[in-house]
């Protein structure tokens, strides 16, 4: 004990011991330790790392794992904040944005086939609105909503699932059952919402849903919102629908271990975008070669194809019950609002409970039901082939017409729809020096106002969210004929719109 | 943000799952659930101490055994959420370990989950008196329990465990 540093030493780590004797509990612990080593240093020290991991794991920050922000000093931030200039509050606005505020037209009074515009205060011979059959102005229908405004009141005051729902709308919905032929009905409030809710209804993550790539806006909204796999097709291009569908067949037996999916072909009956018809009796023989769900959208086909106008499935002769779901728009042809989908029970009835626009909006008011199906009744009466028979017969007049001017008009439309989708073909524009899309909007905007002021013709351009649109569709002038017109009326129409094209490429030259 | 990367269904996957709360995971954060670890460890320790003829030792094996499988099978095997009320395949394919806390590491629950096995590991070996053969079955219970638990693993399969199907075609 003589050398001070030993004893130095000893004195420390028997103060040591005798504080962690001081410790309550310490005795359970240095037992433990003593217990545990039992000549077997190895494992001791497996022991301790465990210890010591837990600690370090303890005593570790929480991060997050997906974190890949730039971290930046003190003086970067500064920089930043000192570069940073506001935007302005209100954007200005695009030449084309201001053509596109200034050239529309506001219509004064009651929409009709021949409403009265603000910005020359005439009555325009209206190519713009999908009236097709002139329901707007049928009288019978006028007082069918009088009277049920009456009985009913305005709204449905909720829900259809909260006291929203009335006998009316049963009724519809049996009505539209009956007239197409299907096991059952349900109806949506809002015509646009109505296929988006119905796709995202049965289509969910993980499963596959292949889209006719010329779909309109809300069946692509539909499909995104559904989180399932999308897969396009070209615009009816059966052969290329055949090439996706078997793509996916090759690849569903190369992953076995694949779970089960839905798989829905979605397309449209009579395209909006481009005026043709999608060819059913291929695709429900690719459905049934494939073992997919067909969803149809007639939202412009209903009430206007086919001989009493039952849609698509009535043009191909396909029995409606063969097509897993049809929806449609009650806005469009119909004159009233909200929209349907037709199929069979269990499907009808999944979506009371699952359809979203079903189940958290407000029913359809009274009268727009009733006047809806007074429509659909209308259409099996001689009143309606009638009106149907001029609808075919006015848009034959004015395809006539436009098919006389190939040169400077092309037409994407098929015979007997009565949308028509009128473009200039690419070489001409090329010829007239036109290469954007902007410039090709300015110039059938030309059009547009020239047939207004000088023919009195209401048409308009087809306006797309550019940035939304999936597929962009080509600029044109979307003509939607309506069955009340006479067909003097349609031929003058259609004549000034072809001299309007022709002179707006030759203004360019 | 292009319309084409918003049909990308990992960019929507992920925006889903923090849409609102996860009530798969969110429970594992209560106290109540951290006291219940406990109390079913204790249980399980009992459980096997009255069956007859099994010794204090392989009652402490087996307790250590039962909860690491357990837990296994809860936090890394199972993928998904059982329930499919609102989350609508948000979290399909993953296990409910890397849905605790959205993922984020070293939380409050992951660090007393972590920690618990470490502990019951050195109280079973402690209590099976070293033998030899016990601890080698605890140890590689607990080492596998604890390396599916590092935040290098989040999201990371071997051998084929919980691979996630491909379903983008």
């Amino acid at each position: 004990m003589d050398n001070p540093v030993l004893y130095a030493i000893n004195s420390t780590f028997s103060t040591i011991a005798q504080s962690i004797q001081a410790v309550p509990g310490s005795g359970i612990a240095v037992n433990y330790i003593k217990n545990s080593y039992q000549n077997d240093p190895f494992r001791v020290v497996l022991e301790l790392g465990l210890a010591i991991y837990a600690v370090k794991y303890m005593l570790s920050k929480k991060y997050r794992i997906d974190q890949n922000d730039v971290q930046l000093t003190e003086k970067e931030i500064d920089e930043l904040i000192a570069e940073w200039q506001p935007e302005p509050l209100v954007q200005t606005l695009s030449d084309i944005q201001r053509m596109e505020l200034e050239k529309t037209q506001v219509i004064i009074g009651a929409q009709g086939p021949k409403p009265k515009v603000q910005s020359s205060g005439k009555n325009l011979l209206n190519l713009a609105s999908t009236n097709y059959l002139g329901y707007i102005t049928n009288e019978d229908l006028k007082q069918t909503a009088i009277e049920t405004l009456h009985k009913y009141g305005v709204g449905s005051c909720g829900p259809p699932g909260f006291y929203g729902t009335l006998d009316v709308h049963i009724e519809l919905e049996k009505n539209i059952a009956r007239y197409l032929g299907t096991e059952s009905a349900i109806i949506y409030a809002q015509g646009f919402s109505t296929i988006a809710s119905v796709i995202s209804a049965f289509a969910k993550r993980g499963d596959i849903i292949v889209v006719d790539d010329g779909s309109n806006f809300a069946i692509q909204k539909g499909t995104q919102i559904s989180r399932s796999n999308i897969k396009w097709f070209k615009h009816n291009d059966m052969a290329d629908l055949e090439r996706v569908l078997e793509s996916i067949r090759v690849e569903s037996l190369a992953h076995k271990k694949r779970p089960l999916t839905r798989r829905f072909i979605v397309t449209e009956g009579l395209f909006q975008n481009y005026g043709d018809i999608a060819p059913l009796n291929k695709i429900m023989e690719l459905k049934h070669k494939y073992k997919y769900r067909v969803i149809l959208d007639e939202s412009n086909s209903f009430g206007v194809l086919g001989k009493t106008g039952r849609g698509l499935t009535e043009l191909f002769n396909v029995p409606a019950k063969d097509v897993d779901m049809i929806v449609g728009s009650m806005a469009n042809t119909l004159s009233a609002a909200g929209g349907f989908c037709a199929g069979p029970k269990e499907v009808v009835d999944h979506q009371r409970l699952s359809g979203q626009a079903f189940v958290f909006s407000a029913s359809i008011p009274a009268m727009l039901t009733v006047c809806a199906s007074e429509a659909i009744n209308i259409l099996s009466t001689p009143q309606g082939e009638k009106l149907l028979q001029s609808l075919q017969d006015n848009a034959a007049t004015f395809r006539a017409v436009i098919l006389g001017a190939s040169q400077w008009i092309e037409l994407s439309s098929v015979a007997g729809s009565p949308i028509l989708h009128l473009r200039f073909p690419q070489a001409a524009l090329t010829t007239a020096g036109v290469h954007t899309r902007d410039e090709e909007k300015m110039l059938l905007q030309e059009i547009v106002d020239e047939v207004a002021i000088k023919d009195g013709v209401l048409i308009t351009r087809a306006k797309y969210v550019d940035r939304q649109e999936m597929h962009l569709p080509r600029v044109s002038i979307r003509v939607s004929i309506c069955a009340t017109h006479t067909k003097k009326e349609v031929e003058k129409a259609a004549q000034a719109v072809k001299t309007a094209f022709g002179k707006a490429l030759s203004r360019r030259k | 943000m292009t319309l084409a990367s918003m049909y990308k269904v990992d960019y929507v996957q992920v925006l889903d799952q923090h849409s609102q709360m996860n009530l798969n995971s969110s429970w594992v954060n209560d106290k109540g659930a951290w006291m219940t670890n406990v109390i079913i460890i204790i249980f399980i320790k009992f459980f096997f101490g009255i069956i007859p003829g099994i010794t204090p030792e392989l009652s402490w094996t087996l307790t250590t055994l039962t909860y690491n499988v357990g837990s296994y099978i809860m936090f890394h095997a199972v993928t998904g959420v059982p329930f499919e009320l609102f989350s609508q395949g948000a979290y399909d394919g993953i296990t409910l370990w890397e849905q605790i806390d959205g993922g984020v590491q070293f939380t409050a629950t992951r660090k007393y989950l972590t920690t618990v096995p470490i502990v019951l590991f050195l109280l079973s070996t402690h209590y099976t008196h070293y033998a030899p053969f016990a601890f080698s079955i605890n140890l590689l219970a607990t080492v596998i329990n604890l390396i599916a638990k590092l935040p290098s693993m989040h999201q990371v399969r071997l051998f084929d465990i919980n691979q996630k199907v491909d379903t983008g075609l």
